[in-house]
Formats: C-alpha cells, structure tokens, sequence
C-alpha cells in the first residue's frame, strides 16, 4: 500500500527549520509519506462516517476519540464534506465489548492510512478511543500520539497531599495514595509503570518508588535529613537524588541494586535541588542556588565541574530534560513564572508564550516532544495546564476545584 | 571564649554570600567562614524519632529573611534556650523543622528549609550540643504556619521549629 502526500514532508522539515531551528523535530520513518502541515494549521478530520450504536460506551468513545484528535496538536474534527481526512466505520456494543472498525482515508487523494477492527471492555471505552486516537495520529502523521499517555499530580484533599492519576485529556481522574500525608513532586521512570515521589510516610521526608502494577511502594532513599527529587535514569539502574544526609544538600547518584551512592556536588554554602537524567543518561540537570539565586546547571553524571546554563531570570528551577534533548523549566522573569526551554547544546532559550499574569510552573516533557503538561498558578489557586510549544492555545486538564500541581507526563 | 569563637563563625557561614558568584569547581566558595564550613559539613546521625510522641510548641519558632538560611543576630537567643534545655536533659533529643513560604519551587524550598533546620542545628552544635542529638527535617512550603498569602505570612512560615522526641 502506498501512500500520496497532500504535503510533501520535506516541506515540513523546511517549516520546522525556519519557525523552530533550535527544535528537535521528531524521526519521521523513511520510505513512509505522510501528511504534514505548517505549524498551527491543522489537517482536517471528519468523523461523520463512524457509526456509533446507541449506547453511553459508544458515544463515550466517540466523544473521547474526538477531544483526542483535537488535542493531538495535529488534527481539527471538522463535520462532514469538509475534510482532508475520512474516519469511516462502526462503534458497536456487543455485551460488555466494544466493536470498533474504522477505515481511515484521505478525502482527495482516496489514500488509505489505516483499516483496523478493535475489540477493548466497554466499561473502558475511553482508553479504546485513545488507543484508536494515536493510531491515527501516527497513520496519518508518522508521528507518536500521547492520548493513551497519563499523567500524575498532586492534589490537595482534606489538607492532606496525595498522588492522583489522569489521562492525557484530563479524564479518568483516580486518586493514587489514600497516605493523608504530604505528597511531593511524583516523577516517571523510564517506564510508565514505576514511579518516584517524596513524602512523610515515617515522618521524615524519603524517596518512595512506586510500581503501579503491582502497587508496592518502597522507600529508596531514607537518609538522615532530607531525601528529595529522587528521578530514576533512562535505564532504570540508577537514582538521582537530593540528599542531606553528609551536612548539606547534595546531589547524588544512587545505585538502585548496589545501593552504592555517588555525590557529584559539593556545595557547602548552596541548595541544590530538582535533578533531572539528560535523555542519554550521561548528564543531570538541576538547581543550584550557588551563585546566589536559583539557576539551572548540567553535570556529567561521573561527577567533575558542572556547567551553569541559565543567567536570564531572577530564578530558573523545576527542568524537565525531554525526549527530545531540550529542556523545560520554570523561569521567573519580572516577577512570574514563565515556562522556558533550552536547547542545551546552544543554551538558546525561547519563552512560551502564556499572555496572562498567572505563574506557570514545574513542565514536564510529553513524549511527542511537543506539548507540555505544568502548573498553573493564579491567585495563589493552581490547576493544571497542557503547554504546546507549536503554538496552540493553552488547554486546561483539571476542571475539579481545589489545588491540583506537580504534574508529570508519563513517557509512554 | 571556644563557644563564641565558633559562634562567630557560624555567623560568617550561616550569611549566604550574595557577593561570592564566583565559586569554584563543584560550587565551592573560597571565600570566608572556615569553622562554619567544617560544622556544616558534618553529617548527620542515625535517625530518630520515626516513632513515639512528640512534644511540639515548647520553643519559639526562629524566623528567616527572604530565601535565606542564615540564622539572625536577634534570633540567636531562641537556639541559646533550646541548647539550655538539651544540656539539662541529657535524656531529650530534638528535631529541627525547617519551613519557608509558599513562594518559589516546592522541591527548592525543600532544600532551602533543610538548609535553614541545618543551620539552626549547626548553631546549636556550636553551643556545644553533640550533634547525633539533633535531627532535621524540611517541610519545604508544604505546611505553612500562617495560611495568608502577604508579607506578614511569609515572615511567619519562614522558620525553623522545634519538636522534642524522648
């Protein structure tokens, strides 16, 4: 099966090169075609032709599959006769199973991107439309979906600060710790089925590692003093970690089966915090307020002289180092948190534009490398939000009330 | 007179040296407080205190200036009477709570209300305190004093507490 470009990818990459020259653009596969569009104009997709059954699971899917396509950054769901792209096919409930099959096709080039039959609970209609939704995406587009990615968060209930879990699109909250304890700062493993976050379970503040499949939780660093900002490394062998342990604050590295530790600073006078693994795994970004305020720097994970790397600002702390080699933090300039992202290599940064007085904190990364989930902090009230650095308008995830922060994208 | 001594240098230590942007490798500052940096690098002992009761509120909070762990001339008295009590009862072991306000990175003011536990620690330990009798923990900005969003707030939440455990 061949496919026939409405927009000859090469032209994208000429985009790409002039709007984000300093951006890592994703692989496309070679020998593959697909569609491409100039940033912020959007392919057109109709879902007229999907027939959905009469039934809540069914018309949930549908439902979910659109808001995915639409937050997938690549797509606008257009009503019928109006496409670029067809969705055609049945959403049926039969029993407890949703039957799904849909023909995705381009309307003027009769290309076919994609025929598949599903079958998923129809209890689970929303992860069917993500799963569905990012196989469009990647179809059509050659580029990964994030609709069946989650993300993690803190949220304030009864005082107290416990981990919840989200989808993608801000559905399907569940609350992940019932600790009533303080919940801080959850991060990813390289996977999306181990976790790391800081909290008070022995009343003291330690690294906890969390495996979601089978809900055992660990404590990984229990040092005297102060354990924080465990980050396990891409292969999961290693922790980076705030310790306090020798005097001070320090980063170290910890070996998850030795348990050998590694210090990599010595910064008798300084804070350092918020480490995060270089996607290679051979260099940490972090915080350190050596030279006074809280600024960005990136150590070689073997230790010797670390690189300060942020200056603009009053403070630059929380980076995310995404998938895509840059790195996301929070920037404080003129009095308020803006998100920032760095390509390491030429320490160029670029402001997402945010044109509100709201504070934007603690990015992270999702891992299409495009958009990103933060913080969003107005009148001492936070939410969350989901950034696109390719110019779409912010979107909110959580519409609950109460205090809701330190979100983390999952990195699959 | 040893007391003092190393009471001054603590002083020096405790300051952060805004002026001092020039470190060398690693962030280590070649400038000042010699006693300082030998207190503050020492580590900490075995915890204790995961269990059992605490006696909480039995001494006056040491308030900080603005993202700094310096303890003040004028809060110094606070730390003399906490290591008056420590001295008479050799049983009583404590722990320093660390705190700041609600401004600036959570995970960052985790390790500046560490800093500040540390230094009320280091100070104590300059007063002769055995340094295995004194532990830390950082709340970070995760449990304000003062629930307001203003100065007045700000200057409340930014402390160190103390909790003795027996």
């Amino acid at each position: 099966m061949t496919t026939m470009p409405i927009m000859k990818r090469n032209s994208l990459h000429l985009v790409c090169l002039v709007l984000f020259a300093w951006m890592a653009s994703a692989p496309i596969t070679e020998g593959q075609i697909r569609i491409s569009k100039p940033a912020g104009e959007k392919i057109t997709i109709q879902l007229a032709g999907l027939r959905a059954g009469d039934d809540e699971a069914a018309r949930l899917f549908t439902q979910t599959l659109q808001g995915n396509l639409n937050r997938s950054g690549w797509f606008s769901v257009v009503r019928a006769g109006q496409a670029e792209v067809s969705v055609i096919g049945s959403v049926e409930r039969r029993r407890d199973q949703l039957h799904v099959q849909c023909t995705v096709t381009g309307v003027g080039n009769r290309q076919q991107y994609l025929s598949k039959s599903y079958r998923h609970t129809a209890s689970d209609a929303r992860r069917l439309a993500h799963t569905v939704a990012d196989e469009i995406v990647e179809a059509v587009t050659g580029r990964k979906g994030i609709a069946s990615t989650r993300i993690v968060l803190v949220g304030v209930k009864d005082n107290a600060k416990e981990l919840f879990l989200c989808d993608a699109d801000g559905g399907n909250l569940m609350q992940l710790t019932h600790d009533r304890n303080i919940a801080v700062r959850p991060r990813w493993g390289p996977t999306s089925k181990q976790l790391t976050y800081t909290a008070y379970l022995q009343r003291f503040p330690d690294v906890f590692l969390v495996d979601l499949d089978s809900g055992n939780r660990t404590a990984v660093a229990n040092y005297s003093g102060l354990n924080s900002g465990g980050v396990l490394s891409p292969d999961g062998q290693d922790m980076a970690v705030v310790l306090s342990k020798d005097g001070n604050p320090e980063l170290y590295i910890k070996n998850l089966r030795s348990g050998r530790l590694t210090r990599l600073t010595n910064t008798p006078r300084a804070n350092e915090a918020s480490p995060s693994w270089s996607p290679d795994g051979r260099q940490i970004v972090y915080v350190s307020d050596q030279a006074g305020r809280p600024q960005l720097y990136i150590i070689s994970r073997d230790g010797g002289a670390p690189r300060r790397v942020t200056s603009r600002g009053s403070e630059n702390v929380a980076p995310d180092w995404g998938p895509n080699g840059l790195i996301a933090f929070a920037s404080r300039v003129g009095g308020r948190y803006q998100i920032a992202i760095m390509d390491p290599q030429t320490e160029q940064v670029r402001y997402l534009d945010t044109p509100d007085y709201a504070d934007y904190e603690d990015p992270s990364w999702a891992p299409n490398g495009r958009h990103l989930v933060c913080a969003r902090r107005e009148n001492f009230r936070s939410s969350i939000y989901v950034l696109d650095t390719m110019g779409d308008a912010p979107l909110r995830l959580t519409h609950q009330g109460g205090d809701w922060y330190s979100p983390a994208w999952s990195p699959e | 007179m040893i007391v003092v001594g190393v009471a001054v240098g603590l002083g020096v230590t405790g300051c952060k040296k805004r002026g001092a942007a020039q470190t060398g490798p690693g962030g280590v500052s070649p400038i000042g407080g010699v006693h300082g940096d030998s207190i503050y690098g020492e580590g900490l002992g075995p915890r204790f205190g995961m269990d059992g009761d605490y006696i909480e509120g039995q001494f006056q909070p040491v308030y900080y200036a603005y993202d700094s762990a310096q303890v003040s001339a004028a809060e110094r008295g606070k730390l003399e009477e906490v290591a008056e009590y420590l001295r008479r009862n050799p049983g009583a072991n404590i722990i320093v709570e660390g705190h700041c306000d609600e401004r600036g990175s959570r995970e960052y003011n985790l390790s500046l209300g560490e800093r500040r536990a540390l230094a009320a620690r280091a100070y104590l330990v300059g007063l002769g305190i055995d340094g295995s009798r004194i532990q830390t923990r950082s709340y970070g900005s995760e449990r304000p004093a003062a629930f307001g969003h203003n100065e007045e707030a700000w200057r409340q939440n930014r402390r160190a507490e103390f909790v003795v455990t027996q």
